[in-house]
């Protein structure tokens, strides 16, 4: 039991409603294609109808004298503008309209500014462009496709591989295959700038405000203090808005060269070309074990599809390499540039295929083995990272097998395939392990107390649904001592001390600590304060020796010897009183532990209608180990948004793009199918494990475990159930025909 | 979208006289095709004729038949008593259509005058389209196809028709009343549609300014049984990979009488005539099925997207044919 338990108070942990839901609920939650500003003109994107080549000339004139039209801006009259900032997901976007060159279908070459948006609509569509075009690259197995090796030098060799696998007593090898996905939140991306002379306001829909504020900075060559970018809500995010997009570069070049506010909301086919996607990719397993199930040797190597132009940060097989205990260890992944829109971070991005592959794998070895799958992975279980040989500072995995087939009744299983029926319905269990790997990055936050003792906790960080208002105000409130009433959380604004991204189940680790040091900070600071009056009860009381309870600070155990922080701003005439705190990623060398991340372990029984090919996810059940749990119900809820982006991945979501003109051929809700509610049975939830001991307030971030290990628990199920083993995402009816 | 002109007819032959004023105008009833390819800019009409104040709302059993307005809604009609009662395929198409929103806006009339789905008809910057430019080629047949058709399919078109109401409206020979400026006529459901092998532009017999007015369903006989199978990845609002609309008369294990309708396959709504053929007056067997199923897709034309259809169909088929018999032997 870590010191962060023994500290836990019954406010933090439950699951109290969102306090942001009542205005969600009665629409009042102002999404960023909500605002608008007065003398605001509309935006519209024309994108280009060809997938590799140059533009020879565009054709403005008729849209240029179409009703309403204000401006159309092409690469042949847009200024030039600077590329923004290095981030740790890479190198920023190229700038919009910088040449001619096309490097995939759906790219923006214009951009028409009208008084109305169906006159920006209407106009836009009168554009034409003239082009020189050359043949696409669009498969990722295209032998002329350039390939970056080892792009995050993230590769990992240990051991002998090679004499490993020659002494193995049970090889496997497979290949999987993934599809391309699309983030498809339910918000579509709007963004809305405005100039004041060279003061730029934009409101973006964004999970990273301050990387905006700084990208637009540097593309427009002005002080980072003379941007600022608003995402008070956010519709939905799932990666996609990670980054500072061409659009939104777009829209602000467009406002300043018209001398006009405009406004942009990306249509839902533009949503497929605009804002990332999940890349496909193939990736290569080779397994060597013992015959009693001990892995010898785990090579897994990846081919993952990027844009001609621009980075994506998806190292599919690097979890591989601490997974479980292996002494033989191959991880390599490369990328294939084609002629596609970029790729960009999708919930659960790189494990979301590498763990279908490597799960999956160890099903087969499971099969082969003739050993239960969940015992395979018990057998080959490590408490400390094998990379670096350190303790994790929090792994409760085995509890999640544990738990998770008892609650599932996994022992109820036949092995043999095709042993359970119920009627036309062939019936499978499956099951995988998830993991989310440890992400942070340096947060602040500030805390302040007014004269009337309530408290406004800030930072730019965005709420993308995950309950950040609600948890930092849950945190804020136990560490000050007061009722949730008295303590209100805002976020949003890039003028907010700097936030890490919403994004790698990061945020409310990093930004949870940053709250926790400014609200112990401001603490200190009343102590202090009250410390040196002779008046107060507090005089000659150690800061470090209070505890704040009901908006009091007292000695620890004496409520009786307390002042409160209205009691201590009056005595010191003051209105209030503000303190800054901050957080920075831990380093396992110092801490003596290796990071842990979110573990799950996921069970999921389908049926199968054979003859028909029709599968249907009947039941799954979740346990993860998140670290101390922040709010029951929004972690629950993260759990099951997860899950139902799993099912999603793993059954229907697969972004088809033409062959020959590498246009997305299914950009429509139509024609890209989620699931819906009918596709999702009833979730069990399981939250286990103890409060990370790496950081001071021992969570892990739960956003990306829900939906890691649904995909291969699904395709494990769905080979217990037909003895058909599917290496190939989405797993579509004709798979199964 | 372009801009347009909308006018709001108040009565059949003012609609109908409205229409033939301006042979570029279109009628807005639902408007859940419509106005989607309005959006799209695949249809750009400078005029769009309201007729959703028309009376062409009721439903109503006229003897041996169900009398349905155009422009009931699909909700009305999965909901009318008679068609619970008497028309349950038609019931189970209609509920496993669109979504429970899509089928308050969505009208039996426009139901029947559906576009397809296909993402290369309804994607402007396409430019190979033979039912939106005769001549022009078919992209979808060359490209990323899968819910695309394989029966009245070619080269030049393989544009599916969507609809699942009427896959079980052509097996029950239902027929199309229709006013035009001069006159009123009645089609055939079953000749109503042209496949798209024959015109991918010209999808039915409709003449500009003709409206349907209403849709009559002869009610089968009490003997019948009938059901609906709609086969797809996804448990609810997608449209049919396969489905089968079967109704059968069976009398001392032999088939009296035969209906099938399939969906998901067709150019058209499709009627399988073929399989009829091979089920009346045999035995109620699963090989019978078999025979019928194969009878149905054996002139099936297909792309590599589209192959595994052929199967599909089958099995759909023959799937349903059993539940409505209750033979699985």
């Amino acid at each position: 039991m870590s010191t962060v338990e023994s500290r836990r108070r019954p406010l933090v942990g439950a699951g109290v409603n969102r306090v942001d839901g009542p205005r969600k609920v009665t629409g009042t939650a102002p999404y960023p294609m909500d605002f608008s500003v007065p003398g605001q003109a509309y935006g519209a994107l024309v994108q280009s109808t060809i997938a590799a080549g140059r533009i020879v000339r565009m054709h403005t004139e008729a849209a240029e004298r179409a009703p309403g039209v204000i401006g159309v801006l092409t690469h042949e009259n847009a200024p030039r503008v600077g590329t923004g900032p290095v981030t740790v997901l890479g190198a920023s976007p190229p700038a919009p309209l910088r040449n001619d060159r096309i490097v995939h279908h759906g790219q923006h070459i214009a951009f028409v500014v009208a008084e109305t948006p169906e006159q920006a609509g209407a106009a836009a569509r009168l554009v034409r462009a003239d082009y020189e075009a050359t043949e696409p690259l669009l498969d990722l197995q295209d032998p002329r496709a350039e390939h970056l090796v080892d792009p995050w030098g993230m590769d990992t060799s240990r051991g002998d591989t090679a004499a490993a696998m020659a002494s193995a007593e049970v090889t496997l090898r497979a290949t999987y295959t993934t599809a391309d996905n699309t983030h498809n939140p339910l918000g579509l991306f709007a963004t809305l700038a405005a100039w004041e002379g060279d003061t730029l306001t934009v409101h973006d829909t964004s999970q990273w405000p301050s990387m905006v504020r700084t990208s637009l900075a540097m593309a427009f060559g002005i002080p980072e203090s003379s941007v600022r970018v608003l995402v008070p809500y956010v519709g939905g995010g799932f990666g996609a808005g990670l980054r500072a997009w061409p659009h939104v570069i777009l829209t602000a070049m467009a406002a300043r060269v018209l001398r006009r506010p405009v406004k942009l909301v990306l249509t839902r086919p533009q949503m497929f070309t605009s804002v990332g996607h999940r890349p496909s990719g193939v990736q290569w397993l080779r397994v060597g074990a013992t015959r009693d199930g001990e892995l010898l040797v785990l090579n897994h190597r990846s081919l993952i599809s990027l844009s001609m132009e621009d980075n994506d940060y998806e190292p599919f097989a690097s979890a591989t390499a601490f997974a479980y205990r292996c002494p033989n260890v191959i991880t390599q992944d490369r990328q294939a540039r084609i002629n596609i829109a970029v790729p960009t971070s999708m919930r659960a991005p790189a494990e979301a295929q590498g763990n279908f592959a490597l799960e999956s794998a160890l099903d087969e070895l499971a099969y082969t083995l003739g050993m239960d799958p969940v015992e395979l992975r018990l057998r080959n279980h490590t408490d400390v990272d094998p990379r670096n040989g350190l303790p994790w500072s929090g792994k409760a995995l085995l509890e999640c097998y544990e738990v998770g087939a008892r609650r599932f009744g996994w022992s109820r299983r036949n092995p043999r395939p095709r042993s359970m029926r119920d009627g036309n319905w062939l019936v499978g269990y499956g099951m995988a392990s998830a993991l989310f790997p440890y992400f942070a990055q340096p947060c602040a936050a500030q805390a302040t107390v007014r004269g009337d003792g309530s408290a406004l906790v800030r930072s730019a960080a965005t709420d993308i649904g995950t309950g950040t208002y609600t948890v930092m105000a849950q945190l804020a409130a136990e560490e000050l001592g007061l009722p949730l009433d008295m303590v209100r959380f805002d976020l949003g604004d890039s003028d907010m001390p700097n936030s890490m991204m919403a994004g790698g189940s990061g945020l409310t680790g990093a930004l949870g600590n940053a709250v926790h040091d400014a609200c112990r900070r401001l603490v200190r600071s009343f102590t202090e304060l009250a410390w040196a009056s002779p008046e107060s009860p507090l005089r000659g009381v150690p800061p470090d020796d209070v505890q704040c309870t009901g908006g009091t600070i007292h000695p620890v155990g004496r409520p009786d010897l307390g002042e409160s922080y209205v009691e201590i701003l009056a005595r010191h005439e003051l209105s209030e009183l503000t303190a800054n705190g901050k957080s920075s990623p831990p380093v396992p060398e110092e801490l003596g532990m290796s990071l842990a991340g979110a573990y799950g372990a996921k069970f999921v029984e389908v049926r199968v209608d054979a003859d028909l090919g029709l599968l249907r996810v009947a039941r799954v059940v979740s346990v993860i180990d998140g670290g101390r749990i922040l709010n029951e119900k929004t972690a629950r809820s993260q759990i099951i948004g997860g899950t139902v982006g799993g099912i999603g991945m793993t059954l229907f979501e697969d972004t088809v793009t033409d062959p020959h003109t590498g246009r997305i051929a299914n950009a429509t809700f139509g024609d890209y199918l989620v699931a819906v509610n009918a596709d999702v049975p009833e979730l069990d939830v399981v939250f286990v494990g103890e409060p990370d001991r790496g950081t001071a307030t021992g969570t892990k971030g739960v956003g990306e475990v829900g939906l890691v290990g649904i995909a291969p628990a699904i395709a494990n199920a769905v080979y217990h159930a037909t003895g058909k083993r599917i290496r190939q995402l989405p797993i579509t009816l004709d798979a199964l025909l | 979208m372009r801009a347009f002109d909308y006018v709001r007819a108040t009565d059949t032959r003012e609609a109908v006289r409205l229409l033939a004023e301006d042979p570029a105008a279109s009628c807005l009833a639902g408007g859940t095709t419509q106005l989607d390819l309005m959006k799209d800019g695949v249809l750009e009409p400078p005029r769009l004729i309201d007729i959703t104040r028309l009376p062409l709302h009721g439903i109503e059993r006229r003897g041996a038949a169900l009398h349905v307005g155009a422009l009931a809604t699909m909700e009305e009609l999965a909901a009318d008593a008679t068609v619970a009662a008497r028309l349950p395929m038609v019931r189970e198409s209609l509920l496993r259509g669109a979504s429970v929103q899509l089928r308050n806006m969505a009208t039996i009339g426009g139901n029947l005058l559906q576009r397809t789905r296909c993402r290369y008809f309804r994607d402007p910057t396409v430019p190979e389209c033979n039912k939106r430019t005769p001549g022009s080629g078919c992209a979808a047949a060359q490209g990323a196809a899968r819910m695309h058709a394989v029966l009245g399919a070619s080269e030049r078109c393989i544009a599916l028709h969507a609809s699942d109401l009427a896959v079980a409206l052509v097996a029950l020979d239902a027929v199309v009343h229709i006013q035009g400026p001069a006159e009123a006529r009645t089609v055939p459901l079953t000749e109503f549609y042209l496949t798209a092998d024959e015109s991918p532009q010209r999808e039915n017999v409709l003449e500009h300014a003709e409206l349907i007015t209403a849709v009559e369903i002869p009610l089968p006989s009490a003997a019948a049984r009938s059901g609906y199978l709609k086969v797809r990845d996804r448990a609810s609002y997608e449209f049919a990979l396969a489905s089968a609309a079967v109704l059968l008369v069976l009398e001392d294990g032999m088939i009296r009488q035969a209906r099938v309708g399939l969906g998901g396959v067709g150019t058209k709504p499709w009627r399988a005539y073929e399989s009829e053929h091979v089920l009346t007056g045999a035995s109620a067997t699963t090989a019978t099925f078999r025979e019928a199923a194969d009878a149905a897709l054996r002139d099936a034309w297909t792309v590599p997207g589209t192959a595994f259809k052929v199967p599909l169909a089958r099995r759909t088929l023959v799937r349903e044919l059993q539940t409505v018999s209750e033979v699985t032997a």
